[in-house]
């Protein structure tokens, strides 16, 4: 590869340099998954007690202190709420995880892009990538709690994958976008902090979409996680399988998305030597 | 699309560093000029110029080494930065052709919180290495930097020297076509030092090599060509002494006003003292600081060595007249140097030797036992110990560090077998010194300087 080329910004590109760096983005993932606990006695456990300790605080505000109902009828124990409640959670994770990573990226590895021709757009999907590893575990730990309440398994949940998929995209197209920004403007990552904690109560997460009113309801549709939260519901407890006309549009959004986030990192990575 | 001799090309190459007094400007630059043309207003800018470099053209040949000289903010960094391209020109343009891989002032990209061995193998697969010829060369690599356990503990915790080494050690074992070097040599120990300009002087029978030194004998040494930047332009490219003499001469001028002749050769008389050459200031100059101490390191048998193995040097030894082992010396005193060797086998006519190279690998002075005994020759037989003694006078060195190179060969000074040859089997250190330019100073038996 020349390095004094200009940076292709066609979405293929995406695909070509996701293939040409899969070995990096593979070591760099595993480094930035166990580096997080490099040093702590427990190391990568800690992934496993993070969403078990959780999960267990949300289960005893929610079904003891507040004895909250999630409102599907008269058979509702008291732990669903707890679970229900966490998937939503886990998908405001993943989301914000990479999110709120992105606008330091260049910033923290100021070698990359200084010293060594290095292929700086790989670098949010190793965030994501790390994102995508915390939200795996938390969802096992999920499904072994969500199995010992005997909900028995939904078959559906095997669509689960492709759920997230338009989520990954259209993340992937905003952490492009924020990492380039993070470079110029210092102030992203503390907008982004906020933005990030606003989202979560502003998504379906501790409520369900239909307890709102009418107006407020097509107000929080605008919100890009709640058809995400919503769906991922559906084929993981409801066993619905999913919307796939409602799908089809979010993948074609999420792709233009990702392409003009990437298309807006690569024509301005120019510049982050200058200001580095 | 570039010719095939040719490894980088330049041409018109500008950079101008807009200094932005905070960084969102840059993003300012990026959008708001095409939206102030777009609704027909003049473009405003908002930054401050700078011009590293300006309107450089030039065109290196594959196999060739070149040396960039300038003072310091004269660009040399930035136009590395830019042929390796980790930066982009304003105007102009770079092709290089092969690849490239860089030493960039005080280390290669490595992530400070990753551990050296993590950093070697994602700095491989930057430079185009697959996991597994990292893998095949990371012994190779671990042994190069010789920076032991070291090599598992983050980046971070690494003195510059280590850094340096790694770097080093990486960037060699990539098959790079084009190797480009900003000062990366400045930080390394003596024996790393050596372990470099052996590879360099390796590279450069088939490499490209473009390095930026501030060290003028390096680059005379070193170089084919040199081109010397001031001020962001080129001001000459040419052979390397003559560009570093106009850099020195300016460089001085400017420092010092004008030039200073130092007297002339009919002022200074030297006489002929035949029996022993023994500098006249010897004794006033060992008495002030510009007493010239060397000190002596103790010999490294296990130093890179190579050889037939039908003889192995045990020891190297440096002793005063008397054969008391030195461990400091000072120039211009008479010296022993002793190597003793173990044959293997039977040797008809052994020859051993040595020389005393600097800092960049460049030989001083040497000698071997071929003409003195090449009438006589001493067969030596397997079991027996053989010795061979250079009574010398140590020169007065300018100040830095030394090593000598022995070995033992089997044959005549055309013919001949190498049994055993260890590059720096010894290494010594100057440290203040009389000598005012030159390689090596040599005694001056007189100096006078008369009025008439």
């Amino acid at each position: 590869m020349n390095p004094h080329e200009q940076h292709p910004t066609n979405p293929l590109e995406i695909v070509r340099s996701f293939w040409r760096n899969r070995n990096l983005i593979w070591q760099l993932t595993r480094r930035q998954v166990v580096g997080r606990y490099r040093g702590s006695v427990m190391g990568l456990a800690w992934s496993f007690f993070n969403p078990i300790l959780m999960l267990l605080v949300y289960t005893f505000v929610f079904s003891v202190i507040f004895k909250a109902r999630w409102g599907i009828g008269a058979e509702e124990s008291k732990t669903d709420f707890a679970i229900i409640l966490f998937v939503g959670m886990i998908i405001h994770g993943l989301f914000s995880d990479c999110i709120n990573s992105a606008p330091g990226l260049i910033l923290s590895n100021v070698n990359y892009v200084k010293k060594v021709v290095f292929p700086l757009e790989i670098l949010p999907w190793v965030a994501m990538g790390s994102a995508l590893f915390h939200a795996l575990v938390s969802l096992g730990v999920w499904a072994v709690f969500y199995l010992m309440m005997s909900m028995g398994f939904r078959w559906t949940a095997v669509f689960f994958p492709l759920v997230i998929v338009p989520l990954i995209l259209g993340t992937m197209g905003v952490a492009w976008i924020l990492t380039s920004l993070g470079v110029f403007v210092r102030d992203v990552t503390q907008v982004i902090g906020i933005l990030t904690t606003v989202l979560l109560f502003l998504s379906p997460i501790f409520y369900p979409l239909s307890t709102l009113p009418q107006q407020y309801q097509s107000l929080l549709r605008l919100n890009p996680l709640t058809f995400i939260i919503e769906e991922a519901r559906a084929v993981l407890i409801w066993g619905h399988m999913p919307d796939w006309m409602g799908w089809t549009a979010y993948l074609a959004v999420s792709v233009a998305i990702a392409w003009i986030g990437f298309w807006w990192f690569q024509k301005t990575r120019k510049g982050f030597a200058d200001v580095v | 699309m570039l010719s095939d001799d040719i490894a980088i090309r330049v041409q018109n190459l500008s950079k101008c560093y807009t200094l932005y007094d905070a960084p969102r400007d840059r993003l300012k630059q990026f959008i708001l000029p095409r939206v102030q043309r777009g609704f027909g207003r003049p473009a405003r800018n908002y930054y401050r110029e700078f011009w590293a470099l300006k309107d450089i053209s030039f065109e290196i040949k594959k196999g060739e080494t070149v040396g960039i000289i300038g003072r310091n903010g004269s660009g040399k960094s930035t136009l590395l930065q830019i042929v390796c391209g980790t930066l982009a020109p304003n105007s102009g343009f770079v092709e290089t052709n092969g690849r490239v891989a860089a030493l960039l002032e005080l280390g290669a990209g490595f992530n400070p919180d990753l551990t050296g061995r993590e950093n070697v193998y994602i700095n491989g697969s930057v430079l185009g290495l697959t996991k597994y010829q990292v893998e095949a060369r990371f012994d190779k690599i671990a042994a190069f930097a010789d920076i032991g356990q070291f090599l598992y503990q983050p980046v971070k915790t690494y003195s510059s020297g280590m850094y340096v080494r790694l770097g080093f050690a990486v960037i060699a074992h990539v098959d790079a076509e084009i190797l480009v070097i900003d000062e990366a040599l400045a930080v390394g120990d003596a024996f790393f030092v050596q372990k470099c300009m052996r590879f360099l002087r390796d590279f450069m029978t088939h490499g490209t090599l473009l390095f930026v030194s501030h060290d003028t004998g390096a680059v005379v040494n070193l170089c084919k060509r040199a081109i010397w930047l001031d001020r962001g332009r080129t001001e000459s490219d040419d052979k390397p002494k003559r560009v570093v003499e106009a850099y020195l001469s300016t460089l001085y001028e400017s420092s010092q006003g004008a030039h200073t002749v130092v007297g002339n050769s009919a002022a200074r008389q030297v006489e002929d003292e035949p029996t022993t050459p023994k500098d006249m200031r010897l004794e006033v100059i060992n008495a002030s600081p510009h007493r010239n101490d060397i000190e002596l390191f103790s010999f490294s048998p296990d130093a890179p060595s190579f050889g037939k193995g039908s003889a192995t040097i045990v020891s190297v030894v440096l002793a005063d007249k008397a054969g008391v082992p030195l461990s400091w010396v000072v120039g211009g005193e008479s010296v022993r140097l002793v190597i003793r060797c173990k044959p293997h086998a039977d040797l008809l006519s052994p020859i051993v030797g040595f020389f005393v190279k600097d800092r960049l690998g460049q030989t001083l002075f040497g000698d071997n036992t071929f003409l003195t005994h090449h009438d006589a020759p001493v067969p030596a037989r397997e079991g027996q110990i053989l010795e061979a003694r250079f009574d010398f006078c140590m020169p007065t060195l300018p100040v830095g560090d030394y090593s000598i190179c022995v070995a033992i060969a089997d044959g005549t000074q055309n013919t001949h077998v190498q049994h055993h040859w260890i590059h720096d089997a010894l290494f010594f250190k100057s440290h203040s010194s009389s000598v005012s330019t030159g390689l090596v100073g040599i005694p001056m038996t007189k100096i006078v300087l008369t009025l008439h």
